[in-house]
């Protein structure tokens, strides 16, 4: 006899014996749930998936509840689907785990670093080059300019130092540039325009091609690069690698038209209406100044920089050098004065060294270079006396915090000095100068829609135009960005989002050594590999390539100190899924987490205590189908876990047939190495 | 002159926790009378207790007796010193029907019991049909003791309906809630009296087994069980017409949640002890898979006193929303903490007033039903104690745990106690329960600590209601009620906490300084003394830094000069 009843309104039947929820899925509706296996007794037990009796208005574990004649059963109701987000939020609260290695979260362009690092590390360079153009069409540029942002963030840095993660991109780069070549879609026939070669250009009709969409790259200079050719100096970024790294799009079939620009000889009106769509990516091309008397006397840092490169690092000799800034473009500045053959090159900078926002390494090579920096100094004034510039300076002490979290210059009353010199460059930052036509935002940004690239229809904007001067890797990420949205808009495919649910056992700088959990069996304690410099007498007078890429040796070395943090299980993993799908907060609940225990005595199996939902499904599974009760449930309320009687490794009599593993919703039980 | 013909000498847990054996000895070395150990009369705050047994029938009772020649003598002598009387308006308002024999025979003299009409309700059972029996349990009104106060009859009837013997009874002895002891009580006092409640279930429904599954804490409580199943096999009570009952003890070990039914049957299988989804219920698939029953202790305690004076004489004590008496350990802030047996519908007044002699200006509230119930504000105290009335204030009768709160009690840190305890004994099945509960918890751990906010409160309410409905079983849809009761009556102390960083009854250390008012010292040191970490100066100021608040020194001052006051105003 069926059983007739109702869900959310819609009268159905029951066979006998079927749950709640074979019924709903029977009925086209999915209910989720992580403890229900079809071969094992109910484990009921993690209440995702609740539904609701109308009429009682007590919420029933549809997996076991079985209907009765004439029950009313909310299966969508905003009450049901708040229970289950719940469920999720707290099962979420006590997850002990890394869904993402932090280096890929860190990562602006969420470039799968622990892929890649595996692949190079095992030599595979042409797959480890396919991971990183997933996410990063210029490996060879980002693989030398990268500000490292994944490096900051690695586990590693618990122990000292970072992997080298950059130079994986490097070296794979070097290695199969040649030979690498994309599988290309034929192209559908819709043609975008590109506004800009820079890093956001070259990503935007780069990720175009790959989505089957022609491109053309229109350029305002008589080279492509953008900042990367014509604001980092050559030593370090050849510019002949550079040429490589774009001529691969030109194999690849994406077009450039040189000295193209936007309001002077190129129209956004007459783009839009030639092209199925137009990207700008204009970049960031006007320097600020010093805001002081006298600033129109100094050169801007990013038109010094350009001027040498045009002129093929032949430029004059700069004589007695003052770069005011603190930046990476301060740096290039005053290490290409000393490559010019100034006498005398300073850098000042209003904070201190602390502050500066340049990177650490690039200070540092600046300082083995001879330049001499002047913390804590600010320019007042800019006059010309004779042939010589004067900068009248003005010492600064730290303050309170400000916006930015710095702590804040003020002057130094009465500490005012005159530094003589003859040439000054400012390199305090860049502006953008949006083009005629397009909707700015207070800082002088283009002003983009929540998809941050979307400015109007079928028009877009990427890269340091919208978000200001920023990093390549920030570029090329908005540029592929601004690639998902056109082939959203003109083809109708669903913009790929990152996952929303990230659970994380923390930053490195609040975990020890002892609780850096590591699964995979050979982690090297080496140090870090030593990068190959050239002699410092070469650095200071040629503009080489300050070191060389690392030898696979060296990578291969260095890719057994990756800890391999992200969940084996992330693409699979049922808890990720549905706190996505519910709308989800991992920190919904604060409070204290699993701990981090895990087991890998076993040679092919990983028990990750942390990640476990005590579903008890694989007590279930080894007991009710494999017939041989392994593990069992052991402790009490927060503690309770699955283990092995007293514990012991996983014994012989495991014969390793994985079907805890397969049962298991999230990552608590695996296979040691990661598939 | 009456003469002594017997001496009786209390010696349930209670008893020997207060030095009763010590007491055993010297009597028996003092005299040759025969001393007969007995169980407990449930006045705790007097143990250990002797009864001197006259030859007129009449007897005298002495209480507090130490193992000293001179309470000793005084026993012997009939001394007036260190008689004891119960208190006046506890003998009135009290009414011991379930506890009549504890205290008065030897637990384990089969003789004793069956003198004072034990197994006569067994017999009488015997000579009627099992469906009147249950008959007759209905008409009791008897409702489950365990808590859930499920009819009895009703459940009884379902295993009944239940074809065959291969049928369980199980008697929950898994009494777990912190305070509770009239389960303990009545298995050491009187262990025969639950056991021919129990064959006479197992006559009614048709049942050829029955386990007693006991907390294995309660060690006396299984010897006397042990001893009274090993009478009973002896004399073939056990033995009925068609078939003989198999009577076992399962001690348990220790978890909380075991005295969830099904729980408790998957540790009697040897599984792991946690709960399943019901249905199919324990009646339709229980033991084994077999049906099978689970009642509580006092529950069966009461089935041999309904079958002796007939239910419908059962039915006339009592109100609508339970029948018959009621035991309650009262323990707390109040002068006579024990056992007691009150009629249901006994208003909370005069049990903790009248009963309990508890300081009606010093009393805040009262918590009933242990960890899973809630707290009864003071105001509420004419409530009559039964199922219903007290579900409708948010609290339960549970098993009769009731423990009084004093006005300097906080309620939040009343809350996070037992939240402590349930979130620890949580089996860690379902999701709301193991997470849930810990999340309350730690929220609570931070009021206290002084460092909660508003928005603390709506998210302990918030995330209580949905463990209530998100749990499979009773532990975790009853745990969040002591934060939800105490939020309900006393959010004005929670918000103190969190917005003033103020606890009013001086409890939460974090909130709290040790104030030493120099007007009354008399700078004899006993504070600096006592002190474990020298946080009193030579001139009697206590550094707040250093000071743990462990209250040793408000304790060592003979001149009650030292004092909690609010953090900062030590001064």
């Amino acid at each position: 006899m069926n059983i007739e009843f109702f869900l959310d309104g819609k009268a159905v039947s029951a066979q006998p014996g079927q749950t709640v929820m074979d019924v709903a899925k029977a009925n086209g509706i999915s209910i989720p749930g992580l403890c229900g296996e079809k071969r094992i007794s109910k484990t009921t037990s993690c209440f995702v998936c609740v539904v609701r009796d109308k009429k009682t208005g007590k919420f029933l574990p549809s997996c076991s509840a079985r209907p009765v004649p004439g029950q009313e059963i909310e299966v969508t109701h905003p009450d049901v689907l708040e229970m289950r987000r719940t469920a999720l939020n707290l099962l979420l609260s006590e997850h002990n785990g890394d869904c993402e290695a932090p280096c890929t979260l860190a990562c602006p362009a969420h470039a799968a670093v622990e892929e890649y690092v595996r692949a190079a590390a095992n030599g595979d360079f042409q797959e480890a080059l396919r991971i990183i153009k997933e996410r990063i069409p210029m490996p060879m540029t980002i693989g030398r300019v990268c500000p490292r942002f994944c490096e900051k963030q690695c586990r590693r840095n618990v122990d000292g130092e970072p992997v080298a993660i950059n130079e994986f991109k490097r070296l794979a780069a070097d290695k199969c540039y040649e030979s690498y070549m994309e599988e290309l879609p034929v192209s559908c026939g819709k043609h975008v325009a590109v506004v800009g070669g820079g890093p956001a250009g070259v990503a935007a009709a780069y990720y175009l091609r790959r989505l089957g969409i022609d491109a053309t790259i229109f350029e305002m200079m008589p080279k492509a690069g953008g900042m990367t050719r014509y604001g980092i100096p050559e030593y370090r970024m050849p510019k002949d690698l550079l040429d490589k790294e774009l001529a691969h799009l030109e194999k690849m079939g994406v077009k450039f038209e040189f000295g193209k620009k936007l309001g002077e000889n190129l129209q956004l009106d007459e783009l839009q209406k030639k092209y199925d769509a137009v990207i700008v990516a204009v970049g960031c091309w006007q320097a600020s100044g010093m805001r002081c008397e006298g600033e129109e006397l100094a050169v801007a840092g990013i038109d010094f920089l350009r001027d040498v490169i045009e002129n093929d690092c032949h430029a004059a000799n700069p004589g007695k050098v003052l770069v005011v800034g603190g930046g990476n473009t301060a740096m290039d500045c005053v290490r290409t004065s000393v490559r010019l053959g100034s006498p005398e090159v300073y850098c000042i900078y209003r904070r201190s060294e602390a502050e500066m926002p340049a990177e650490k390494i690039e200070i540092h090579e600046a300082k083995e270079e001879g330049v001499n920096f002047q913390f804590l100094t600010a320019p007042v004034k800019l006059e010309k006396r004779g042939d010589k510039l004067v900068l009248t300076c003005q010492k600064m002490v730290l303050g309170e915090p400000d916006a930015s979290g710095r702590r804040k210059p003020v002057p130094e009353a009465g500490s005012d000095f005159e530094i003589e010199a003859d040439t000054v460059i400012a390199a305090i930052g860049q502006k953008t100068a949006a083009p005629a036509g397009l909707p700015v935002n207070r800082y002088g940004c283009i002003e983009v829609g929540a998809d941050a690239v979307t400015v109007a229809e079928k028009l877009y904007a990427a890269g340091d135009c919208v978000s200001g001067a920023a990093t390549v890797v920030e570029g090329v990420a908005s540029g592929r960005r601004a690639a998902l949205a056109v082939a959203r808009d003109l083809l109708g495919m669903p913009m790929p989002e990152e996952p929303s649910i990230n659970v994380s056992r923390g930053k490195w700088q609040d975990l020890t050594r002892d609780e850096l959990v590591v699964l995979r069996d050979n982690l090297s304690d080496a140090p870090r590999e030593k990068l190959n410099y050239i002699p410092l007498t070469e650095r200071k007078t040629t503009f080489k390539e300050v070191c060389s890429t690392m030898t696979p040796e060296q990578i291969a070395a260095e890719g057994k100190r990756c800890i391999e943090c992200s969940c084996s299980d992330k693409h699979d993993c049922k808890l990720r899924q549905f706190a996505e799908e519910a709308g989800c907060k991992t920190d919904a609940y604060s409070g204290v987490r699993q701990a981090a225990v895990y087991d890998v005595r076993h040679p092919e199996i990983i028990q990750d205590r942390g990640k476990c939902i005590k579903c008890g499904v694989c007590v279930k599974i080894c007991k009710e189908v494999v017939n041989k009760s392994l593990l069992s449930l052991q402790k009490r309320g927060f503690k309770s876990c699955v283990s092995t009687a007293f514990g012991v490794p996983l014994p012989d009599s495991c014969r390793e047939c994985g079907e805890c593993i397969n049962a298991c919703p999230t990552g608590a039980l695996d296979w040691r190495k990661k598939r | 002159m009456s003469k002594i013909v017997a001496i009786k000498i209390g010696l349930a847990s209670c008893g020997i926790a207060a030095g009763g054996e010590a007491v055993l000895a010297e009597l028996k070395k003092a005299t040759d009378l025969p001393v007969i150990e007995v169980g407990c009369i449930g006045h705790c705050y007097a143990e250990p207790l002797v009864e001197a047994c006259l030859d007129d029938g009449s007897s005298v009772i002495y209480g507090n007796v130490k193992a000293t020649e001179k309470d000793i003598q005084n026993i012997l002598s009939l001394a007036e010193e260190g008689r004891f009387e119960i208190p006046a308006a506890r003998k009135a308002k009290e009414l011991v029907k379930v506890l009549a024999l504890a205290g008065k025979i030897s637990p384990v003299d089969f003789d004793d019991y069956t003198a004072n009409g034990g197994y006569e309700g067994l017999k009488k059972a015997r000579m009627m049909k099992p469906e009147e029996v249950i008959e007759e349990i209905k008409l009791s009104g008897l409702r489950g003791r365990g808590g859930g106060g499920f009819p009895t009859g009703m459940k009884w009837g379902f295993l009944a309906a239940k074809p065959g013997f291969d049928k369980t009874v199980i008697c929950n002895a898994d009494e777990g809630d912190p305070g509770a002891f009239m389960d303990r009580s009545l298995m050491e006092s009187v262990p025969h009296q639950v056991l021919e409640g129990m064959l006479i279930a197992a006559y009614a429904t048709g049942a050829s087994r029955l386990i007693i599954y006991c907390r294995a804490e309660y060690p006396m409580a299984i010897k006397h069980l042990k001893i009274a199943i090993e009478q009973i096999n002896a004399h073939k009570i056990n033995c009925f017409d068609d078939r003989t009952i198999e009577i076992s003890i399962k001690e348990g070990a220790g978890a909380f949640v075991c005295g969830e039914e099904t729980a408790l049957i998957a540790s009697l299988e040897g599984q792991r002890g946690m709960p399943r989804f019901r249905p199919p219920f324990p009646t339709d698939s229980g033991y084994q898979g077999k049906p099978t029953m689970i009642n509580n202790v006092e529950t069966f305690g009461n089935v041999p006193i309904i079958l002796r004076e007939g239910g419908k004489n059962f039915a006339s004590v009592g109100s609508e929303g339970g029948r018959g008496t009621k035991l309650f350990a009262l323990a707390g802030d109040l002068k006579y903490p024990g056992l007691v047996e009150v009629p249901m519908g006994t208003t909370l007044r005069e049990i903790v007033f009248e009963i309990g002699g508890a300081d009606p200006d010093h009393v805040k509230a009262v918590q009933t039903g242990g960890p899973s119930g809630g707290c009864i504000p003071v105001e509420m105290f004419d409530t009559p104690v039964d199922y219903d009335s007290l579900r409708s204030l948010g609290a339960i009768m549970g098993s009769g745990g009731m423990i009084v709160i004093g006005n300097d009690r906080c309620m939040v840190e009343t809350a996070r106690y037992f939240l402590d305890f349930t979130h620890r004994e949580s089996c860690g099945k379902c999701t709301f329960c193991r997470v849930g509960t810990t999340r309350m918890f730690e929220i609570l751990e931070r009021i206290v600590a002084g460092k909660g906010c508003e928005a603390d409160l709506d998210t302990l309410e918030d995330l209580g209601k949905k463990i209530k409905a998100g749990s499979l079983c009773g532990l975790g849809q009853t745990a969040p009620n002591p934060v939800l009761a105490t939020l309900r009556y006393y959010r004005h102390e929670y918000l103190e906490h969190v917005n003033e960083n103020k606890c009013r009854a001086m409890q939460c250390n974090a909130l709290v300084d040790i104030y030493i008012n120099k007007d009354n010292c008399v700078k004899c040191k006993m504070c600096l003394r006592s002190c474990p970490v020298n946080a009193i100066s030579d001139d009697f100021v206590v550094d707040p830094a250093v000071c743990t608040r462990c209250n040793s020194c408000l304790d060592s001052c003979p001149k009650k000069t030292i004092i909690r006051v609010a953090k900062g105003e030590a001064k």
